[in-house]
């Protein structure tokens, strides 16, 4: 037993050192979006149309080349500057894979597989715009986290939200006419860098605890699971990629490398398996559980995650159906 | 009536946090605990961050002045509750027990729970000459040549740790590692170990000097090592390989 607990306090603290510096780059770009760019009024022009709005967020992955747990930062600055829901998700939830490094690693480790390079981009695309119509069903005020709410509020023109949402504002004047009587929007002052670094500083504190939960709960399922069960179950075209999405959620690694470890079992898996593998870690898995809930409720995690299984499963018996 | 004077300041706490981060994230680097937890190409990108924490603190707590420091005064009154104590806690708690107790994971452990690297002769550069091989090179060197005949008789100097194996003798094993310990995945070779000697331990660390011989394996015709002089070593400072 004491051996085991002694390989899983390693896995963590691997999880957990290899993870922190890239939190750390997503911290770093929200705090510098808000300094630049005070007040997010580029964010609420992002489209909000159901189908453009996802894309926008996912578009926005080619800019910041970092793995999912740098991209919750980001994503959370989007939300709360007042950007619209389906950008902002779709930024969260594809962006991950969308990015400069993740394709140049999938490259590198699959050259003699093209499709993957395209597949994995343009699953990870579906993959989004499948949770951000689905995440829709679900009210803003019943999806997100009331402190994310909160401060959304306060960045959202009162055309979109009352004040009773808003908690500020002028008492005793109705939303239609302070919305047709609001000057022209005065830019917002930059904040002073010690209110920008306070801030993110906080946010870093706060984010790194639950990054902390994830790599718990991670490494203790991987010292406790033998890998070798998952893939053995994964004799089937559809047994595979079941087992290859529950070993994404365990494995819990980046989406910048996820590529060379799934390279070390790619012969022993269908393609489908392969896909499923390496489009559900970057969106779910057990380290990022933690760091999801500080976005959305329990509600729209659990959600989030159905649908994210799901999506992926269609996607990756397609290409099995496809290629074998 | 006099004031109470808060003489700690949210800022100071997160300040405290970040350095508390930076603090793990520096001594990671200088320990040599990197080596055993995540590959090189990633050791610079923690040292970096956890300067940029130990900076982000010390600015923190510098009384800036000016415009860098106009309008600061909501979030330096922001009131210290005992939420910010509490995280505060947590993050040193953390930090300490990640400073005070460093990884020492059982690699045959790790890897009996791991299917063997399949990857191929991808990584294959160039070809060593027989005794300079390591037993990354030889397991490599092996999938892109499969004949074993090619080799019986080359001499052999590698180093490993013991795995055991449910269908087999140990085998002498490497952990591969493409980006930390999480990934890991077991390569090895087969040894055939002297009869009149006890089989080693699980995860000793071993250096065999010896030669390639041919046996009949579990699927037709394999290299084994035959050992000339086996000496065990203490685990080295980088036991992953990339």
């Amino acid at each position: 037993m004491l051996i085991k607990l002694n390989t899983a306090w390693a896995l963590f603290q691997g999880l957990l050192i290899e993870a922190l510096p890239f939190l750390l780059i997503g911290v770093l770009i929200s705090a510098l979006a808000r300094w630049l760019a005070p007040g997010g009024r580029w964010l609420r022009r992002l489209p909000a149309h159901p189908l453009l709005g996802p894309l926008s967020g996912a578009a926005l992955g080619f800019a910041l080349p970092a793995c999912e747990c740098g991209n919750v930062p980001v994503a959370r600055r989007m939300l709360v500057g007042g950007a619209p829901l389906g950008s902002a998700l779709g930024f969260l939830f594809a962006a991950p894979v969308l990015n400069p490094i993740v394709i140049a690693s999938t490259w590198a480790a699959f050259p003699d597989q093209p499709w993957l390079l395209l597949a994995r981009p343009i699953g990870a695309v579906l993959v989004s715009l499948a949770l951000c119509l689905l995440l829709r069903l679900i009210p803003e005020q019943q999806l997100l986290q009331a402190d994310v709410l909160a401060e959304r509020r306060l960045n959202q023109p009162l055309a979109a939200v009352t004040l009773l949402q808003r908690r500020s504002g002028l008492v005793g004047v109705s939303t239609a006419t302070s919305t047709a009587q609001e000057p022209s929007p005065q830019p917002t002052p930059r904040p002073p860098l010690q209110e920008v670094l306070s801030h993110g500083g906080r946010e870093f504190v706060q984010l790194a605890l639950l990054l902390v939960a994830g790599c718990v709960l991670a490494a203790l399922v991987q010292t406790l699971l033998p890998r070798q069960w998952l893939l053995n179950l994964g004799g089937s075209p559809t047994g595979s990629i079941l087992a290859l999405m529950a070993l994404s959620l365990v494995i819990s690694v980046c989406s910048s490398v996820d590529a060379f470890l799934a390279l070390s079992f790619a012969a022993q898996v269908t393609p489908g398996a392969l896909l499923a593998f390496l489009l559900l870690g970057p969106v779910i898995d057990l380290k990022l559980a933690g760091l999801l809930g500080l976005l959305l409720r329990p509600r729209g995690l659990l959600l989030a995650s159905a649908g994210a299984g799901l999506s992926v499963l269609l996607i990756s018996q397609w290409i099995n159906l496809w290629l074998l | 009536m006099d004031q109470p004077v808060v003489a700690v300041k949210t800022r100071h706490l997160q300040a405290a946090g970040l350095a508390l981060w930076g603090l793990v994230l520096l001594r990671s680097s200088a320990d040599g605990r990197l080596d055993l937890l995540l590959r090189g190409v990633f050791h610079p990108l923690v040292s970096i961050a956890g300067l940029l924490l130990l900076v982000w603190a010390v600015v923190l707590v510098l009384p800036l002045r000016g415009r860098w420091s106009q309008g600061a005064a909501a979030a330096v009154a922001e009131t210290v509750t005992p939420r910010h104590w509490r995280t505060l806690a947590a993050t040193a708690l953390i930090a300490l027990l990640l400073i005070a107790l460093p990884p020492n994971p059982s690699f045959a452990d790790l890897a009996q729970r791991r299917p063997g690297d399949d990857s191929g002769d991808a990584e294959l550069a160039f070809v060593l000459p027989p005794a300079q091989r390591s037993l990354t090179d030889w397991v490599r060197l092996l999938r892109s040549q499969s004949d074993p005949r090619l080799y019986v008789g080359d001499p052999v100097r590698i180093s490993g740790f013991v795995l055991p194996r449910s269908d087999g003798p140990p085998l002498l094993a490497r952990l591969l590692v493409r980006c930390c310990l999480a990934d890991a995945t077991p390569i090895g070779l087969p040894v055939r170990w002297p009869g009149d000697q006890p089989l080693p331990k699980a995860d000793q660390w071993l250096q065999i000097n010896g030669e390639m011989a041919e046996q009949q394996g579990p699927q037709g015709e394999e290299l084994v090592v035959i050992p000339q002089r086996i000496r065990p070593i203490p685990r080295p400072p980088r036991p992953l390989e990339p």
